[in-house]
């Protein structure tokens, strides 16, 4: 018997495939686009073929994220706060705090001992701060996202975006680059900006966080530059990332399902 | 257009209930007022006050003023989709598109001579003093004069007599612009009333503790704030008793359906006042409102023989007239009374009151227990509101508390 997770994001479309004995069988990543029953459908075929097995032995499948009622063969769908929760307690036990930014969304979640959510807060009334803002911002200093993590190294300067106005720090930085400033010191400032939103999150849903293990998930874990200026602000040496940090929702769903099928 | 609006719903009401004359309908009997008294104030024909929220509707009542305050303009707006007008109006004249909603459909609607002129204005520093910006702009735009009640945010001797002595004043006020004084006898038989209102309120309020709860999550929405405007009325006392036979009808005919509150919560300050599905996107999660902030009896009897005293206490007992530790600790009160599960707090956009304490009355909340989930949203824009985020939202804070 195998359970289906899978978690329509704003960007990524996701899905993991666990065993009984929940381990990942196979997992797919691919752009939302703006046909999500398209996206949906990859996904699916992505991950069967991957682990040679077919549609019937899927025992249970659970969807999340904000497509998660698009999936129509679904056995119940559950939102990304309790499938981030529940994924990330799988892939790195004790995490009470985990730090999730998304294509558009961005969220803290509090998470209590037995691994039940505490508490969580999301960004509200704009995309500041998350994969869209990241995604701007490597347009305007015209390198590729992938390459943004690492832009930073060496920046000293204690330069932060003063806008978290996707379209006004754009135009921020645009002016930046013409009073001649390095490119390096804007990454840092930029993802300064970012840290200290995400920081506001955190503390919202957690008041004191010492000593708690702090966990992040989502594809803007995978910018180095963004966790060193989060691990900076939230004052901590180590901010845990999962191996696949995309695909904690959709393993979340996965556990969830194989839970309900039990 | 307005009164035609009020006059279309007073008819409509009126028909609906002459179909079935003896039965309780206790929402509409009440929508009916609310109705009426809009058109009365939309009739051109009666004597009306614009006031604040904590101003002493059963004294301007015994002076047969018909009086409201602004706010109910802007819910009401709102509720008829039509607010969006008036906020943009009032924001092409300058006014922040960030300040409150509420305020920001009534100065639109003033500049667009939507709103009845009234006589006279009372503003009340209390539950903010963005209202009364308000009415000093309202004061100017239609040449009237302003008795602006303040508000100390204490309960001490001083301060009652501090607040009695403008009420006094007021009442004063109010007679040099009818042309007819306060009458005490007058008063007193508002206050008496008032004091049977508010018994049955209370009744009202102790049913709706029951667990499981009579009340579905839109049965009381927006009552306590509404019913203080028919207050030392007649009428008001025969609203009351409508909720209150109502409740009672539904506790003695086993009415309540458990299946719908499997989950208890608080709604912290204000309704979202537009048509949102709010009730029906938590009832699919077994949640129900089974109790507002709003929706308390913070104050002793109205004392006829001391009518001002009586009535500023009664201002000063309401906590958001006091600081945030009133507040919250209020909100413990009725969290523990109403054994409530969570609370919703809509941290409506611009509000001192609203976004401003959302961190302290989450924590307090959270001491006791009682999480919470902070929404930020506009409860009179519906602009600024994404149904899918909030519905995300609603569905991970039940599943937090079921766990
Ligand atoms: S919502 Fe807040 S700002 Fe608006 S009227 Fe009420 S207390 Fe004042």
């Amino acid at each position: 018997m195998y359970f289906l997770g899978i978690d329509i994001g704003s960007l990524s479309c996701d899905a993991v495939l666990i065993d009984e004995a929940k381990n990942v069988v196979s997992s797919s990543v691919v752009p939302t686009g703006v046909r999500n029953l398209e996206a949906i459908a990859r996904v699916t075929k992505d991950v069967l073929e991957q682990s040679g097995i077919s549609e019937g032995d899927i025992a249970a499948i659970i969807s999340t994220g904000y497509g998660r009622t698009r999936v129509e063969n679904r056995d119940g769908a559950v939102t990304e706060i309790t499938c981030h929760a529940k994924g990330i307690q799988e892939v790195i036990p004790g995490t009470r705090v985990l730090i999730d930014i998304g294509g558009q969304d961005s969220k803290a979640i509090h998470i209590g001992e037995n691994g039940n959510v505490l508490d969580f807060a999301m960004n509200d009334k704009c995309a500041a701060g998350t994969g869209r803002f990241l995604e701007a911002m490597a347009r305007a200093l015209e390198v590729d996202i992938l390459d943004l993590g690492d832009l930073d190294r060496g920046a000293e300067s204690d330069l932060v975006l003063s806008s978290m106005c996707t379209v006004f720090a754009e135009s921020e930085v645009v002016s930046l680059i013409a009073n001649g400033t390095e490119q390096r010191e804007i990454a840092r400032g930029m993802n300064r900006a970012i840290a200290s939103r995400t920081f506001s999150l955190v503390k919202r849903v957690a008041r004191e966080i010492d000593g708690l293990t702090i966990s992040m998930s989502g594809g803007v874990a995978l910018n180095s530059g963004v966790v060193r200026a989060l691990r900076e602000s939230l004052k901590t040496d180590t901010i845990h990332i999962p191996e696949k940090p995309d695909t904690i929702g959709a393993l979340g769903a996965a556990l969830i399902a194989r839970e309900r099928k039990a | 257009m307005m009164y035609d609006y009020f006059s279309s719903i007073v008819t409509g009401i009126t028909a609906k209930l002459e179909q079935d004359p003896q039965g309780i309908h206790a929402r509409k009997r009440y929508a009916l007022a609310v109705a009426t008294l809009g058109r009365r104030l939309y009739s051109g024909d009666a004597r009306i006050a614009w006031c604040g929220v904590t101003a002493p509707f059963d004294l301007l009542n015994s002076m047969g003023v018909t009086s409201c305050f602004v706010e109910f303009v802007g819910a009401m707006l709102a509720s008829t989709e039509t607010a969006e007008l008036f906020m943009q109006g009032a924001e092409d004249a300058g006014y922040a598109a960030d300040s409150c909603a509420y305020h920001r459909a009534v100065t639109g609607a003033m500049l667009k001579s939507a709103m009845p002129v009234p006589d006279f204005i009372i503003g009340t520093s209390s539950p903010c003093t963005a209202g009364l910006a308000v009415m000093e702009n309202m004061a100017k735009q239609y040449n009237r004069d302003l008795f602006v009640v303040n508000v100390p945010q204490s309960e001490s001797p001083d301060a009652v007599r501090f607040l009695a002595r403008q009420i006094e004043e007021m009442a004063g006020f109010v007679g040099d612009h009818t042309g007819q004084a306060l009458s005490r006898n007058r008063l007193g038989e508002a206050l008496e009333l008032t004091n049977e209102a508010t018994v049955l309120i209370k009744e009202i309020y102790g049913l709706a503790k029951q667990k499981p709860s009579p009340v579905d999550s839109r049965f009381l929405n927006n009552f306590g704030v509404v019913i203080t405007l028919f207050m030392g009325t007649r009428e008001g006392v025969d609203i009351c008793r409508g909720f209150r036979d109502e409740l009672r009808h539904r506790v003695a005919t086993n009415a309540m359906d458990a299946s719908q509150e499997r989950i208890r919560l608080m709604w912290v300050q204000n309704r979202i006042q537009f048509p949102f599905p709010l009730e029906s996107m938590l009832a699919e999660y077994g949640a129900k409102i089974v109790v507002d902030e709003l929706n308390d009896v913070t104050w002793e009897p109205m004392d006829p023989d001391n009518p001002f005293e009586s009535i500023a206490r009664r201002i000063l007992s309401i906590p958001f007239s006091r600081n945030a530790d009133a507040r919250v600790t209020h909100l413990q009160t009725l969290a523990r009374e109403y054994q409530i599960d969570g609370a919703i707090n809509p941290c409506h956009w611009g509000c001192r009151q609203g976004t401003g304490l959302r961190g302290i009355i989450s924590n307090g909340l959270k001491e006791i227990g009682v999480p919470v989930l902070n929404l930020e949203i506009d409860c009179v824009d519906s602009r600024n509101l994404a149904e899918g985020q909030i519905h995300t939202r609603f569905e991970a804070f039940t599943e937090m508390i079921q766990g």
